[in-house]
């Protein structure tokens, strides 16, 4: 349940009986827009659904006062839960008749939430990670806004191997999720296409904090390159253990998957020092609208955005624009109008490519400045590279 | 090649110092007082956020590896006066379920204090190098970890074997009420074991800041190690704790050469067999 | 000759049995139904309501061990996780209908939980509920293992919904939450009054004799580790099926079904509710889903009040909102009889 079940609920009621009060053509602009925001405000995400929700509201603000429109946005907290969210999410689907849907952190909460909000004929925009999302799990309701893993090796590993012609021995520290493997695979293939040596690689468990023993290999094989292919605190312990047992002097580390500039201030200065890092986002990134995001996060909120309010707010906009356009809070109608739409995103010129619904965008590569390098509070890093690499359609195995 | 398993060994053993640490005040807990405290890594957390505050606001690691501790050591008494002592008596499972509610405040609390990002605590500035060994290279941090554990180690046991608190502790391991007939305030006795085995709790997680930050969801996993420690070593044994969290410690880094995947999957798997073959641990009495 | 399975007396039920329930079982059964019938009625939706009772079934399950047998198992998302996968990969690799997907769980979490129950007795007290934590893990680690059969940490995708259906025939579609409502509600009813038999069984009784002390039932000559390993059998199987019916209901089998947190959810709806009460296991899942709703949507910390209520019901209402609801009635029914007799 919602807070704002009741409140949407009476207003929607009140708005559709103006507007059959008032005839058809002005029914149609009437309707309030609902938007649906699966977030993980509780348990174990906790981060990024706050960033999240902050990035969800500023484009609802935004996007009312532009469209000239009413737009409600209902929070649903998935309490770091994929079958929690799932069971909200068909709740408001049945009750609330909600069909516009955006957030999801955890892989399969995004899978599992895009499949019911298919069955019912709605949209969902996700940020989540796992190549299924746009991949073989593919369906006309779900878009995705960020970089699956294709393009987080391609944008991180390439750009550092051709600038660093000296680096020929790789060393990998890999999860063991179904994400983990897809980097994993991804980055084999490059250093099979670039001819460099992938030394070695250590799984290690899901819940793993203890990074010693992987790194203790590493150390062993000798390898001139690092690269962490896990993520969130598992991706944090294992980079500050490793520059702990002063890895970082002995060789180069690239940290493929980073949330950007939280997990930044997270590790400090120390720990970023002339570390490489993979970003979906960046908000020194140069683009006309990410100019304009940065100043208006710094005036409603006080702060930089960074990944999580970034996605979500570009995702919600997006999304928004797409219904103004269409005239449509749902189906076909909507879908159609965000399939090969093109937009200026944050990273750029975003286009949503229609054949799996992954959104086009830059990723970056990163490297992590000392304290004293720092123009600003939130200067943590220069970005190196940045670019797009994306499979072919007919290779990211979606079938729509 | 066989460097890497020598080099594993020795870390497992900086690891297993760690786990003891980690360890030791929940078997004393449990020895003395017959408490299982799901609360442990809760109490973990708490230390290395303690850690961070303390030295955000002074610059000094040192100082907080004093703040810390008596801090939650203080929390720890308040809490076993007011709430812990009414339910010794009571079965484990209404234990664990309290211990599981001050886990969640205190899991909950740390976020609306210190938000929900994590925080990083750096290495005190004399311990940032590295100690080469040949090939390898071993943080001068963890080593200043496995003499200081060693320290708590010889502390706890001189403190154990060698004074009067302690002789009551052993003692009332064995019969409580025995010792409370032979005239000591028992509860008083109950108070100081809560508290000295949750700031032990607490001044693992300072130790531990440096190399795992601070953050509110660290306590389950902790837990799980220190389970698996005490459960392996006996409860209520101090020895166990140390050979089982030195074994732990060396299996799960070996495991990092053998068969990195299956290190968690190891350790429970010993917890499991050690419990159907030695019921009580390596040391543990019944 | 050491007699096995022989009844004790009905009445041995008296020191254990709770009040009510004992003296007038049909009025906790017909408030069971009660609930039932209005429970989708009463909460916002029916996929709430479905989502209550399949938990509420894992309660019963769990209560088995823990109410009457005295076991406390962290293995109880073991058999749900197991039951939630086994019927999944059941209806999607080899088109298995409702009921024989339904029926491979309830083996599947029955077969587990026979393993586990075996295993596990061996010990008692904290050493068993270690040992079921242990236990926890490792299936945990399987699962997220065998990645290409459980989908790893995506968890199992497209699980369908078949209909109810005999030789053939579609007799009834699941679709609607409505529907779907209604097989859980009969399965739950079901496993009530299966449940509320064997707890006034001679099997039951015997159970409330090992909880209240095993050595002198043992004495008496039951041999008590088969009657823990049935028990255990038994809520393997109940929670297997909940398992199965909550894959059904959100269509997907997530990791965390057979994690040790769903365990704790479990074992604390368990005690919330009351342990050792039937009726019980209906109060404590219907509490903390809805509780757990209500406050997610309020305040992004809700979890420190849950944190709060587990405390305070070990402090003063030990018995559970069932044990609440208890001395309700026994303080009610002391002022009536007071009221008689002054009148």
């Amino acid at each position: 349940m919602r807070r704002d079940t009741l409140l949407s609920t009476t207003l929607l009621a009140a708005t559709l009986g103006l507007g059959l009060a008032a005839g058809p053509t002005q029914a149609q602009d009437e309707t309030p827009i609902t938007v649906y925001g699966v977030k993980s405000l509780s348990g174990g995400n906790a981060s990024y659904g706050k960033y999240a929700e902050m990035g969800s509201k500023l484009a609802i603000d935004e996007m009312s006062a532009k469209l000239g429109r009413q737009i409600d946005y209902v929070s649903i907290d998935t309490e770091g839960n994929a079958g929690r969210a799932v069971r909200k999410v068909q709740e408001a689907i049945e009750q609330d008749g909600a069909r516009l849907f955006n957030g999801a952190t955890l892989s399969s909460t995004a899978l599992a939430v895009g499949k019911e909000v298919n069955e019912a004929g709605g949209v969902f925009m996700t940020p989540a990670g796992a190549d299924e999302i746009t991949g073989s799990e593919c369906n006309p309701a779900t878009f995705r806004w960020s970089v699956p893993t294709y393009g987080a090796i391609q944008q991180t590993l390439v750009p550092y191997i051709d600038s660093h012609p000296d680096a020929k021995r790789f060393y990998t520290i890999t999860p063991q999720y179904v994400f983990g493997e897809a980097l994993l695979r991804n980055a084999k293939q490059v250093f099979a296409d670039k001819g460099v040596e992938h030394v070695g690689n250590s799984y290690h468990s899901l819940q793993e904090q203890e990074f010693s023993g992987y790194l203790t290999n590493a150390m062993a094989a000798n390898p001139d390159v690092l690269v962490l292919l896990n993520f969130g605190s598992q991706s944090s312990n294992a980079l500050r253990q490793a520059i702990n047992f002063g890895l970082n002097q002995q060789m180069d580390i690239i940290m493929v998957w980073s949330s950007g500039l939280e997990q930044l201030q997270e590790l400090g200065n120390d720990n970023i020092d002339g570390i490489y890092f993979g970003a979906q986002y960046w908000h020194e990134a140069d683009t006309p609208a990410n100019r304009e995001l940065v100043k208006k996060v710094e005036e409603a909120y006080g702060i930089t955005p960074n990944y999580p309010l970034a996605a979500d707010y570009t995702m919600t906009k997006t999304l928004l624009q797409a219904v103004a356009d269409s005239g449509a809070t749902q189906g076909e109608t909507l879908i159609h109008a965000l399939e090969g739409r093109t937009y200026q995103g944050p990273t750029g010129e975003e286009t949503i490519r229609a054949t799996d619904h992954q959104v086009l965008k830059d990723y970056y590569l990163l490297e992590g400045k000392g304290a004293d390098e720092m123009t600003d509070d939130s200067d943590y890093a220069d970005v190196v590279s940045s670019g797009r690499s994306f499979l072919p359609p007919e290779k990211s195995g979606c079938q729509m | 090649m066989l460097n890497v398993y020598l080099f594993q060994t020795l870390n497992g053993l900086g690891l297993g110092m760690i786990y003891f640490l980690i360890s030791v005040g929940l078997t004393l807990i449990f020895g003395l007082l017959n408490f299982v405290n799901f609360a442990h890594g809760a109490f973990f957390l708490l230390g290395s956020y303690l850690c961070y505050t303390t030295v955000t606001l002074t610059g000094n690691f040192w100082l907080s590896l004093l703040v810390a501790p008596l801090v939650v050591g203080l929390l720890a008494w308040l809490l076993e006066r007011s709430l812990i002592r009414r339910i010794y008596h009571l079965p484990h499972t209404f234990q664990i379920l309290v211990t599981l509610g001050i886990a969640l405040i205190i899991q909950e609390a740390s976020i609306m204090l210190w938000g929900p990002v994590g925080k990083s605590v750096p290495a005190p500035d004399l311990l940032r190098g590295i100690v080469r060994l040949g090939d390898f290279a071993y943080p001068q941090y963890r080593l200043f970890l496995i003499g200081f554990a060693a320290l708590v180690a010889v502390a706890l046991w001189l403190l154990l074997e060698r004074t009067r608190f302690g002789a009551l502790v052993r003692a009332g391991s064995e019969s409580t009420e025995t010792v409370s007939l032979l005239g000591t305030n028992i509860f008083r006795l109950f108070s100081i074991t809560f508290a000295l085995g949750v700031a032990l709790a607490g001044l693992a997680g300072v130790l531990s800041a440096p190399l795992r930050g601070a953050n509110p969801f660290l306590g389950p996993e902790i837990l799980g190690v220190a389970f698996v420690v005490v459960v392996i070593g006996g409860m209520g044994s101090f020895g166990g704790a140390l050979a089982a969290g030195l074994m732990v410690g060396v299996v799960q880094s070996l495991m990092a050469s053998l068969w990195p995947q299956g290190s968690s999957l190891m350790i429970y798997a010993a917890m499991a067999v050690v419990i159907l073959l030695r019921p009580y641990g390596l040391f543990g009495r019944a | 000759m050491t007699p096995k399975l022989t009844a004790p007396a009905r009445g041995d039920n008296r020191r254990t049995g709770n009040a009510i329930t004992r003296r007038r079982p049909a009025a906790t059964t017909l408030a069971m139904f009660a609930v039932v019938v209005a429970l989708p009625l009463v909460v916002p939706s029916a996929t709430l309501a479905c989502e209550i009772l399949i938990f509420a079934m894992a309660v019963l399950g769990c209560n088995l061990l823990l109410g009457y047998t005295g076991l406390l198992s962290f293995g109880q998302a073991i058999f749900f996780g197991s039951g939630a996968y086994v019927a999944a990969l059941a209806m999607i690799h080899w088109q298995v209908g409702l009921f024989t997907a339904l029926l491979l769980a309830v083996a599947a979490g029955g077969l587990l939980a026979l393993l586990v129950g075996a295993l596990a007795i061996r010990r008692k007290g904290i050493y068993f509920v270690m040992l079921t934590l242990a236990l926890t893990q490792m299936a945990y680690f399987i699962a997220y293992t065998l990645s290409d059969w459980t989908g790893g940490d995506n968890g199992l995708l497209d699980v369908p919904r078949p209909p109810v259906a005999l030789g053939g025939f579609t007799l009834f579609d699941l679709e609607t939450p409505l529907a779907f409502y209604s097989l859980v509600a009969v399965l739950f009813v079901l496993i009530y009054l299966g449940a509320r038999r064997v707890i006034d069984s001679a099997f039951g009784s015997t159970l409330l004799a090992i909880r209240e002390n095993e050595a002198r039932a043992a004495a008496v000559g039951y041999d008590t580790r088969h009657f823990k390993i049935l028990a255990f059998t038994l809520s393997g199987a109940v929670t297997g099926l909940a398992g199965a019916l909550y894959a059904m209901l959100l269509n997907f089998v997530p990791l965390s079904n057979i994690e040790l947190p769903m365990s704790e959810q479990i074992l604390i709806m368990t005690i919330i509710g009351g342990t050792g009460s039937l009726f019980g296991s209906l109060l404590g899942a219907g509490t903390i889903v809805i509780l757990g709703d209500l406050l997610s949507a309020l305040w992004p910390r809700w979890m420190l009040l849950l944190g709060v209520a587990l405390i305070a019901v070990v402090m003063f209402m030990r018995g559970g909102l069932w044990g609440g609801l208890e001395a309700l009635g026994r303080r009610r029914a002391g002022a009536s009889r007071k009221t008689q007799e002054d009148a």
